[in-house]
C-alpha cells in the first residue's frame, strides 16, 4: 500500500529525515513514535506532500512520487490516496462544519452540491457531529472540531489516513471521544499512519509500531516487540520516559 | 452683512454645496474599488512572492506612502498625457489626450489608495493561520482555489476595520482635487463663496458634509465587520 524508500529531508543544516524506508500494508495501523525532533510529523507530512523531502520516493498504491522532480499530477495522486489529520485540526474557520467536508467534494472531485452534502451528513453521522452541522468551528469544542476534521479527511475516500498527532492539542476530557472515532474507523479496515503520544493508545490500536531518533528507524515491530522487548537502551529509555505517569 | 459669523446664510448654503456630493462620492466610491483590486492584487503578489513582480510592488507602495496626495494628483495630471502621447507614437494608436478630469482624479486617488489598501491586505493574509493553506492544499485545492475560497475571505473580514479608514481617508482626499477643476465638495463650496466671499461659513457647511459622510460610513463599516466575522467566536453579539 504504502512504500517509502530512502526518503531524505533537511531544514537548512538540520538533516531531519536520514535515509528512511519502510512499508504499510493495506489494513494496517502504523504508529510512528520517538523523542520530539525525531523527525515523525515531517515523515507523516511527506506523505501527503505538505513537506518536499530533499531525495527519496514515496509509492501509494502504485502512484510513485520522486523527489525532486514530482510532477504536479503526481503530487495530486499521492494527495488523493492520502488524507491527512492535523494537531491543530485547521478546520476552515470562515465554512460551517458541513461546508468544510464538502469543500474539497465540490471543488477538487466537482461532486454535485446536493451529493456532496448527502455525502457529508452521512461522514458526520459516523464521527458523531450531525447535530452540529451549520456551527462554525470556533462554536465547537477541540474534541468537537478535530471528529470534523477526521470526517472532512474521510469525505475525499482515501486509501491511508495520516494522523498528525490528533490529540495532543486537546483537552484531557477531549482526547478520549476522538480516539474512540479513530478506533472505529480503524476497525472498518482503514490503513492508517499516525504519529502520536498517547502510549496506550499505540499500544492497544497499533499493528505496527515505528520508533524514529534522530532521523533515523530505530525500531519497527509489533507493539509487543517494542514496549515489551526493545532491542535498543535508547528505545527502553524514550519508552521509560513516557510511560512513567 | 457685518455680522462676523451669519448663521442663515450658512444654512442656506447646504442645499447649494451638497449639489456636488455625488460627484464627491462618485470619485471616492469607483476610486476605491479600484484600489481595492491594485490593493489585493499587489498584496498577492507579496503573499505569493512572485518574482519580478515583488520589486515592482514594493517600489510602488513605498513611492505612495513616502509622497503626498496632492504631489502625486499633480503627477497624474501633468504626466498622464505625455504616457498617452509617447503610447500614441509607439504604438500609432490614437488614444484621445484631452480625458474628463474625473478620469485623472480617478486614476490618481485610485492608485494612492491601492498601496495603502496593499498594505492593509498583505498583514491580513499574513494574520490567517497557515494551517488553512496546509489543509487546502492537503484537499488537493490549487492555491487559486484556497486563496479565493478560504484564504482571502478570512483576511477580508481581519482587513475591514483597516480598508475602512483608508476609504475615510480617500473621501477626504477628494478634497485635492479641486486643484485639478473637478467640481466636488471642496469646489463647488469654494465657488459658491467667492460670490459672497464668506469663506467660513462656506468651510463650516463643506466640513460638516465631509464628517457626516465618513462618520456613517464608520458605522456602515463596523456592521460589515460583524458580518464577514459571524464565524468567530464572540462575534455574533454586539
Amino acid at each position: 500500500m504504502i512504500d517509502v524508500k530512502n526518503l531524505n529531508k533537511s531544514f537548512k543544516s538540520n538533516h531531519v529525515l536520514k535515509d528512511v524506508s519502510f512499508s504499510v500494508q493495506q489494513g494496517e495501523i502504523v504508529s510512528l513514535i520517538g523523542p520530539s525532533g525525531a523527525g515523525k510529523s515531517t515523515l507523516l507530512r511527506s506523505l501527503n506532500w505538505l513537506e518536499r523531502p530533499d531525495s527519496g520516493t514515496i509509492t501509494i498504491n502504485q502512484s510513485t512520487i520522486v523527489a525532486g522532480q514530482e510532477s504536479k499530477q503526481a503530487v495530486f495522486d499521492l494527495r488523493q490516496h492520502s488524507a491527512m489529520v492535523f494537531q491543530h485540526y485547521n478546520l476552515f474557520k470562515n465554512k460551517t462544519v458541513i461546508e468544510n467536508v464538502t469543500e474539497s467534494l465540490i471543488t477538487v472531485k466537482k461532486v454535485n452540491k446536493a451529493d456532496a452534502q448527502k455525502r457529508a451528513e452521512a461522514i458526520l453521522e459516523q464521527v458523531g457531529m450531525s447535530d452540529k452541522l451549520h456551527d462554525y468551528p470556533s462554536r465547537l469544542s477541540g474534541g468537537q472540531q478535530q471528529r470534523v476534521g477526521i470526517a472532512r479527511a474521510l469525505a475525499n475516500d482515501p486509501l491511508v489516513m495520516l494522523f498528525d498527532e490528533p490529540t495532543s492539542a486537546l483537552d484531557p476530557e477531549w482526547v478520549s471521544e476522538v480516539l474512540e472515532v479513530i478506533v472505529a474507523i480503524a476497525k472498518q479496515g482503514m490503513t492508517m499512519v499516525l504519529v502520536s503520544h498517547e502510549m496506550r493508545f499505540v499500544h492497544d490500536v497499533s499493528t505496527r509500531v515505528i520508533l524514529l531518533d534522530e532521523g533515523t528507524i530505530l525500531e519497527n515491530g509489533s507493539p509487543d516487540a517494542i514496549f515489551n522487548h526493545a532491542q535498543h537502551e535508547r528505545t527502553r529509555q524514550f519508552l521509560r520516559k513516557v510511560q512513567q505517569f | 452683512m457685518g455680522e462676523l459669523f451669519s448663521l442663515d446664510f450658512m444654512l442656506g448654503l447646504f442645499p447649494q454645496v451638497i449639489v456636488a456630493l455625488p460627484k464627491t462620492l462618485m470619485i471616492a466610491g469607483i476610486s476605491a474599488l479600484i484600489g481595492l483590486m491594485i490593493g489585493l492584487l499587489v498584496a498577492l503578489v507579496r503573499y505569493l512572492n512572485i518574482k519580478g513582480l515583488t520589486l515592482i510592488s514594493k517600489v510602488y507602495v513605498s513611492f505612495i506612502r513616502g509622497t503626498p496626495a496632492l504631489v502625486q494628483l499633480m503627477l497624474v495630471y501633468y504626466g498622464l498625457p505625455i504616457v498617452i502621447k509617447i503610447i500614441n507614437l509607439q504604438f500609432k494608436t490614437a488614444i484621445a489626450l484631452d480625458l474628463p478630469k474625473d478620469v485623472f482624479a480617478i486614476l490618481a486617488l485610485s492608485l494612492n489608495a491601492g498601496a495603502y489598501m496593499s498594505e492593509t491586505f498583505r498583514s491580513a493574509l499574513q494574520a490567517v493561520d497557515v494551517g488553512q493553506l496546509e489543509a487546502s492544499y492537503s484537499l488537493n485545492m490549487t492555491t487559486a482555489q484556497a486563496l479565493r475560497r478560504i484564504i482571502v475571505p478570512q483576511a477580508f473580514a481581519v482587513a475591514i476595520p483597516p480598508l475602512a479608514n483608508t476609504l475615510t481617508s480617500l473621501i477626504k482626499e477628494t478634497s485635492l482635487l479641486f486643484t485639478i477643476s473637478v467640481v466636488d465638495l471642496m469646489a463647488q463650496g469654494r465657488i459658491i463663496a467667492s460670490r459672497s466671499y464668506r469663506y467660513l461659513e462656506m468651510y463650516v457647511v463643506v466640513s460638516i458634509i465631509y464628517w457626516v459622510v465618513c462618520t456613517i460610513l464608520a458605522k456602515g463599516f463596523n456592521r460589515l465587520e460583524k458580518k464577514f466575522r459571524k464565524y468567530e467566536r464572540g462575534f455574533q453579539h454586539d
